[in-house]
């Protein structure tokens, strides 16, 4: 292995090292709690999705959150009607969402760039009411919200201590390690899949569609599988979502969800893994931050918009192209060296 | 029947609305490639800034103009200040930095005005009393929306095909390169654009307080979504497109509301998954849209 | 031996009785000698900001009841946290107040499916949740399965009953068309209506739906005018109240409307009018329970004049025209009455029951003469409300206090 790539490997094993440390440790700063971390945990498994299907494949996907809700609401409706343990359903909900993305990646395979955009938007826009219509009341039996809480199949039954390892959590407690520990599991899956074929396939579709033919890479074939991808990594956001409210509820996936992901992914930078963690942060306690400087009407919208505006100027390849600058004339200096 | 055309009636009066956001819309994305997804928020604060000097004694006709003036010169700044320095960059990049924008200006907007209700005075910009046409009534403030929307986009047609500034547009828009070559001095050309569509914005803005009141930080939240579809039906491209676009989606809605009354399914509450259904059934036969441009790309 | 015995006996009834002294015998949080810490959930950002005042009004009556020394000592601290209208975000900042920050109570939470969605882990968690502000009856009516959540206005059952019942007196042959949101406001006012017409209820020939995300209801008025009723419900938010409105008149279609409370505000009602162009605004006819600040009849009212001073003092960048500031305080006033009768060191479980025996009749912010009152079996703080129509630019209250139960 050259050089560059022996320090490469040290570095990402070391910077996954700390991450998995300072996930582990975060719940004792008050500052951070459960509740909000385990929600970061949420944004960070959608964003890294999208990161796949926009960042390496190059569609510009709005509806994250419509397939958010897609696996959010199949395990409210599999753990309230039909008894299924809540740990369960979270696969089952990737599929199902992995399902929904394949079948919009199907017509987005004729569409061109801002087309694939305005269109999944259209798609956020409207899951809300698709999932409010009440004449899809025979799937779901309990109506529009379902409600998990107290339910025996939800972990703690939403509220309760639960006991791992020896250890006895609190259901928020547990709920955010579930969270990171399956975000720390799809993250190593994104990694493998990038880095081997599939990844090269994404990339090279992304980058240009005729040298990727004339490859020989199957560009429908990958470019829905994306979708595919991505839409599972919603649906086990979504999944774990809902259970960490025990509630479900139409008005809970708004387009603006949708949007707060994908500002995510450019904030960490799209197409490369190591700015997911910053890009969840910043959707996550960004608006906190504007509500605390100030709470006038109207005045933590414009200081959000603001902020985002103002990264988006300063750092528009994102946290990790702005990370790639940084260590850049590092790495070309080991570079030349050897 | 009177049913039917009352309908239609209303469908080109919310659809003449979608029109100009779209035309706005598609104006931006022709000059600098980028859909706006602050056109609505804009359109909101400069009706606001109408309101204001409305209030502060202007008379209606007075503000109007100066209004769409303000706006111009609003859309320039933004494009100078904040668009030009991601010019380049990936487009979603750029949509990034107009949710960015759409966000801050709506908070500017509940801040500065809050949210109370208001209004412009009655009968502006159009009288809002009706013709009677058989069975139908006809409100002269819908006929008005859909004659100035109409003109509008004719004034542009007219521009963009017959005028040496439109043919620099154009260029500007289609190979900055040569242009610049030629000596058209292309970030003004862009700057232009997003000042022409913020104009336009505000129009559309005036109209909704009057069409579709009241005069609301959030008002032109809903219209968004279906100024888009507007545009995405109409072929993003197009500004023919975006208004044939708005007033398709306005009737189409209206109607299928109304005679879904024999089917039972109740699909006045479901405006929105019924556009996104438009959306949907337009580009899988014509992907790039009615009028887009379809760039053949057979890989 | 017998002074032995005494002085044992003395010291552990002493040991003893410290702790019942001061009274939190399993010490609930949020509370000390000093300050009791309540805490919320409102939109502060987002589409439902608007909202906010609700929360807003409370805080400057707290701060105004703080001024004055507080209750039994204690300083009152709200806290409200933005849920940005959505009820998951909703359950994680409640969460959050509960577990985190130890509030004593949950406290004027906003939304029906919001305060829907936390209810079940405040009634596990034994956290009282007090006025909740929505007007779903659920939150009146499930006490028995929720004993620590009650709402407080009048609900929209009862309200679109009082309507019911009144079209059913004064017109029982009309027929009625409606225009509803379709949630569960909307439906509930449909459900109070009829209810309320009773046997009358086939009167209703037409029903037109819209979301609240949607832009304008032109074509639905448009439906409705079509079955040619001649009474019209709007059960409408205010924006697309103005729009029916305005509408209902370019169509030439004169039906005799009733618009419900939240759409009733002064300031709606006169832009609707448009400079008293419209004369459909005529005549309409709503309820009321509180005091329009907006209203000339109570500009001399020291309610209303407490109110204003509260507002210009505690809460400066308000809007003193706004009534969900009004309906806010008049929330926290009646807290501070529950609080002020929960004992001197109170507890969850005291102050609930001071919730539920509530016997308040001078709340300056509601209309003369109404009463407050609750009981383990009746979670329904506000269950009056007089009928009022609009003539000549203002509100004409008639008949009186009526009941408005579901």
């Amino acid at each position: 292995m050259s050089r560059l790539a022996t320090v490469r490997a040290v570095v990402t094993a070391l910077a996954l090292a700390a991450a998995i440390v300072a996930i582990f440790l975060a719940p004792r700063w008050d500052q951070i709690g459960d509740i909000k971390g385990q929600n970061m945990g949420v944004y960070f498994i959608a964003i890294l999705g999208l990161n796949i299907v926009t960042g390496y494949t190059g569609q510009i996907s709005l509806a994250q959150g419509a397939f958010m809700a897609i696996g959010g609401y199949t395990t409210a409706i599999l753990v309230v009607d039909h008894g299924v343990r809540d740990l369960w359903t979270i696969p089952i909900a990737a599929l199902v969402a992995g399902v929904a993305g394949f079948l919009v990646g199907i017509p987005a395979l004729k569409l061109s760039g801002l087309y694939v955009a305005l269109a999944t938007f259209g798609l956020a826009v409207a899951m809300p009411d698709i999932l409010g219509w009440d004449k899809l009341d025979a799937v779901t039996k309990s109506g529009r919200e379902i409600q998990l809480f107290n339910s025996p199949d939800l972990i703690g039954k939403g509220f309760e201590d639960v006991t791992f390892l020896g250890q006895t959590l609190t259901f928020t407690r547990a709920m955010y390690y579930l969270t990171w520990a399956i975000a720390l599991v799809l993250l190593v899956v994104a990694w493998l899949v990038l880095r081997g074929g599939p990844g090269r396939a994404f990339r090279a579709v992304r980058d240009s569609e005729l040298a990727a033919t004339s490859s020989g890479v199957h560009i429908a074939g990958y470019k829905t599988f994306a979708f595919a991808l991505s839409a599972a990594y919603a649906g086990v956001a979504g999944s774990l979502l809902v259970m960490a409210v025990a509630f479900a509820d139409p008005n809970s996936f708004p387009a603006k969800l949708s949007l707060t992901i994908l500002v995510g992914a450019v904030v960490a930078g799209l197409g490369s893994l190591w700015g997911v963690l910053i890009g969840a942060a910043f959707v996550q306690f960004l608006p906190d931050a504007a509500v605390h400087i100030s709470k006038a009407q109207g005045v933590p919208d414009a200081v959000y918009g603001a902020a985002l505006i103002l990264i988006v100027l300063l750092l528009p390849t994102g946290f990790a192209g702005g990370l790639r600058r940084l260590f850049s004339p590092l790495t070309t200096r080991l570079y030349t060296r050897s | 029947m009177a049913e039917f055309f009352q309908q239609v009636v209303a469908g080109l009066a919310s659809g003449s609305i979608y029109a100009l956001l779209a035309l706005a819309i598609v104006i931006i994305y022709r000059s600098t490639g980028v859909v706006n997804f602050a056109q609505g928020e804009m359109a909101t604060f400069t009706t606001f800034i109408a309101w204001t000097l409305v209030d502060h004694g202007l008379g209606y006709w007075v503000a109007f103009p100066l209004t769409l003036l303000i706006a111009f010169a609003g859309g320039i700044a933004l494009e100078r200040t904040i668009i030009r320095p991601v010019e380049g960059k990936p487009v979603v990049t750029v949509v990034i930095l107009t949710i960015g924008l759409f966000i801050m200006l709506g908070g500017l907007t509940n801040w500065i005005w809050k949210a109370e209700v208001r209004s412009f005075p009655p009968n502006r910009p159009f009288p809002t009393d009706a013709w009677e046409i058989g069975g139908v009534a006809i409100s002269k403030q819908d006929v008005g929306i859909l004659a100035v929307t109409l003109g509008l986009v004719g004034g542009l047609w007219a521009l963009f095909q017959l005028t040496k500034l439109g043919l620099a547009l154009r260029a500007a828009a289609v190979n900055p390169t040569a242009s610049r070559l030629v000596g058209i001095r292309v970030g003004w050309m862009l700057a232009f654009g997003w000042g022409l569509a913020a104009a336009i914005g505000a129009v559309a803005g005036l109209f909704t307080a009057a069409a579709s009141p009241p005069l609301e930080p959030n008002m032109m939240r809903p219209i968004l979504i279906y100024a888009f579809a507007a545009a995405v039906v109409g072929g993003l491209t197009s500004p023919v497109g975006a208004v044939v676009g708005g007033l398709a989606i306005g009737v189409t809605l209206n109607l299928v509301a109304t005679y879904d009354e024999h089917l039972h399914i109740e699909l006045d509450r479901v405006r929105l998954p019924i556009a996104l259904l438009l959306i949907l059934t337009v580009l899988l036969v014509r992907p790039a849209g009615l009028f887009g441009k379809t760039v053949l790309r057979r890989v | 031996m017998v002074r032995r015995f005494l002085l044992i006996a003395s010291a552990t009834l002493l040991a003893l009785g410290i702790p019942v002294a001061f009274g939190s015998s399993s010490a609930d949080p949020g509370i000390t000698p000093t300050s009791i810490h309540i805490g919320g959930t409102t939109p502060l950002t987002g589409s439902a900001q608007a909202f906010q005042s609700v929360a807003k009004g409370a805080e400057a009556y707290f701060k105004y009841q703080n001024s004055r020394g507080g209750v039994n000592g204690r300083k009152i601290n709200y806290e409200y946290l933005d849920d940005q209208y959505l009820p998951s975000e909703t359950v994680r900042q409640t969460r959050i107040l509960v577990q985190d920050k130890d509030v004593f109570a949950i406290f004027n939470s906003l939304g029906t499916e919001h305060n829907e969605a936390t209810r079940p882990y405040l009634n596990e968690m034994k956290v009282p949740q007090i006025f909740a502000a929505t007007g779903a009856t659920t939150f009146g009516r499930d006490h028995r399965q929720y004993p620590w959540t009650i709402a407080y206005q009048p609900t929209y059952i009862a309200e679109g009953a009082m309507y019911g019942n009144y079209i059913r007196r004064t017109s029982p042959t009309a027929k009625i068309a409606i225009l509803y949101q379709d949630d569960s406001y909307g439906a509930d006012l449909i459900k109070g209506l009829e209810r309320g017409l009773g046997p009358r209820k086939g009167n209703i020939v037409a029903k037109q739906g819209y979301k609240a995300t949607d832009d304008n209801v032109q074509s639905q008025v448009a439906r409705l005018r079509s079955s040619n009723a001649r009474i019209l419900m709007l059960f409408t938010t205010p924006k697309f109240t103005i729009q029916a409105y305005q509408y209902v008149n370019s169509l030439g279609w004169k039906p005799k409307i009733f618009v419900n409370a939240v759409s009733s505000a002064s300031n709606v009602m006169i832009l609707s009018s448009s400079r008293n162009q419209n004369k459909r605004v005529e005549g309409s006819i709503s309820i009321v329970f509180l005091k329009d600040p907006n209203d000339p009849k109570w500009a001399k009212d020291p309610g209303v004049l407490l109110y204003k001073r509260i507002m210009r003092r505690f809460a400066r960048g308000g809007n003193v025209k706004d009534v969900y500031n009004l309906y806010g305080m008049s929330a926290a006033f009646t807290f501070v009455d529950a609080l002020k009768r929960a004992g001197k060191n109170p507890t969850r479980q005291s102050l609930m029951n001071s919730v539920l025996r509530l016997n308040e009749r001078n709340n300056p912010f509601l209309l003369p003469r109404m009463q407050i009152r609750t009981s383990a079996t009746d979670h329904y703080p506000i269950d009056q409300a007089r009928l009022q129509r609009w003539q000549k630019g203002r509100w004409i209250s008639f008949g009186g206090l009526l009941k408005a139960r579901s």
